[in-house]
């Protein structure tokens, strides 16, 4: 059982260095300590999550989201090594993970509005649950974006700063425009596509 | 144990072989960390099968998807915090100085720390397996999964193939550095030797040469 509690330590120990860092990107303030000590579990984690959310009650069924499922897997972690890339490119100080790191964590702000859509959207489905989702949306938007260039933008050169948050905003409005766009109408519609 | 009653000389070339033998064995039959070692393979195996069998067990990608998903991180979890460091004495990390940079630090045990902390045989086997097998077989599920164009699967068989291949690329690492010290060590020798050699005429040297049993 001593073995429980060296793998209990370690375990403990990542688990509040991931909280830790929710918290900071909720509270975003110039620090870094997202930067320090970078991990992938919490952006693995919100992936995962947002994926799931994105799939709108059609895990069940035969005809599967799949596609989409994978896709939204594959935009988060492309996306990001992208913009990381072109931020290596542009000649920033950060170096490949920290950035991952950073941009991963940054999508919490999203994650939380994906889930207060689906609550909105049990509710119902007119303009004014359209209109309550958007500003959700939105701000969540503005969220990421802002806590994301909080923390990127020191590591670049003063004059270079527009060109490493341009393709950031880009990655998060991809994202955000999944999290309007979606309705989990057309996957309540798959029982027509079966035989 | 037949042979000890033979003769008297041969009794004790066995009872030190037996005895040699049973040390040996204990250092090999040893298994310590016997749940280390079973998480170390379970949720590795599980992975590959939960990807060749998803098929049968179940309908939904999405479900076989996030189930692979969760083994594979838990499994490089596992092994790079908990069993590397029990069953090898190896860890790797990461770790960000004060200026920002990152550096990787590869790290062996001193093998100078005998008894309880040394590693056995068969569990060094096992996690050296276990870590080379299974990134060979998600190579494998690579690229059946690219010529057979299943692209939704393809996402996460690259995670798979980039999860397991960190891990051993880290522990190889660890243990390349650890030969390096070794090798150094070596060539020191050798050289030495070759020094010894070159020096024939040197009659200290040469003294020193024929005193060597060949």
């Amino acid at each position: 059982m001593a073995e429980v509690d060296e793998a209990s330590k370690p375990l403990l120990r990542d688990l509040k260095a991931v909280g830790k860092k929710f918290g900071h990107v909720m509270y975003p303030k110039k620090s870094t300590t997202l930067l320090r000590d970078w991990d992938l579990w919490g952006p693995l984690l919100l992936c995962v999550t947002l994926a799931l959310m994105l799939q709108g009650g059609s895990a069940d069924s035969k005809e599967d989201g799949g596609p989409q499922f994978a896709e939204v897997f594959v935009i988060i972690w492309f996306g990001s090594v992208i913009i990381t890339l072109n931020s290596k490119l542009l000649g920033g100080t950060i170096s490949f993970f920290q950035s991952l790191c950073v941009l991963g964590y940054c999508i919490l702000p999203l994650t939380v509005a994906m889930i207060v859509c689906r609550l909105v959207l049990l509710g119902g489905t007119g303009t004014a649950s359209f209109i309550v989702r958007f500003i959700v949306v939105v701000a969540s938007f503005g969220w990421s974006t802002f806590a994301s260039t909080a923390f990127l933008a020191d590591s670049q050169p003063p004059n270079r700063k527009a060109l490493v948050v341009y393709p950031v905003f880009l990655f998060y409005f991809v994202i955000s425009w999944m999290i309007v766009t979606f309705s989990p109408s057309h996957s309540d519609g798959t029982t027509d596509t079966g035989p | 144990m037949m042979r000890q009653d033979s003769n008297d000389a041969t009794e004790d070339v066995s009872l030190f072989d037996t005895e040699d033998e049973t040390r040996r064995k204990s250092k090999k039959s040893k298994i310590r960390h016997p749940l280390a070692c079973f998480f170390h393979l379970f949720f590795r195996v599980s992975a590959i099968l939960v990807y060749l069998l998803c098929e049968i067990l179940s309908s939904s990608f999405i479900a076989c998807m996030v189930t692979i998903i969760l083994l594979l991180s838990c499994d490089f979890w596992t092994v790079k915090n908990i069993t590397g460091r029990l069953l090898v004495g190896l860890r790797w990390w990461n770790q960000v100085d004060d200026d920002g940079r990152s550096h990787w630090i590869f790290e062996a045990r001193k093998p100078s720390t005998q008894g309880k902390t040394a590693s056995s045989d068969s569990e060094s086997r096992i996690f050296w397996l276990g870590l080379v097998i299974c990134p060979l077989i998600w190579v494998i599920f690579f690229f059946s999964a690219l010529f057979s164009f299943k692209l939704k699967w393809l996402a996460v068989v690259i995670m798979g193939v980039v999860l397991q291949c960190a891990n051993l690329y880290g522990y190889v690492k660890c243990k390349v550095g650890n030969k390096s010290n070794l090798k150094s060590m070596a060539t020191n020798y050798f050289g030495r030797q070759f020094f010894r050699q070159l020096g024939k005429k040197d009659p200290k040297a040469m003294k020193d040469t024929t005193m060597l049993p060949l």
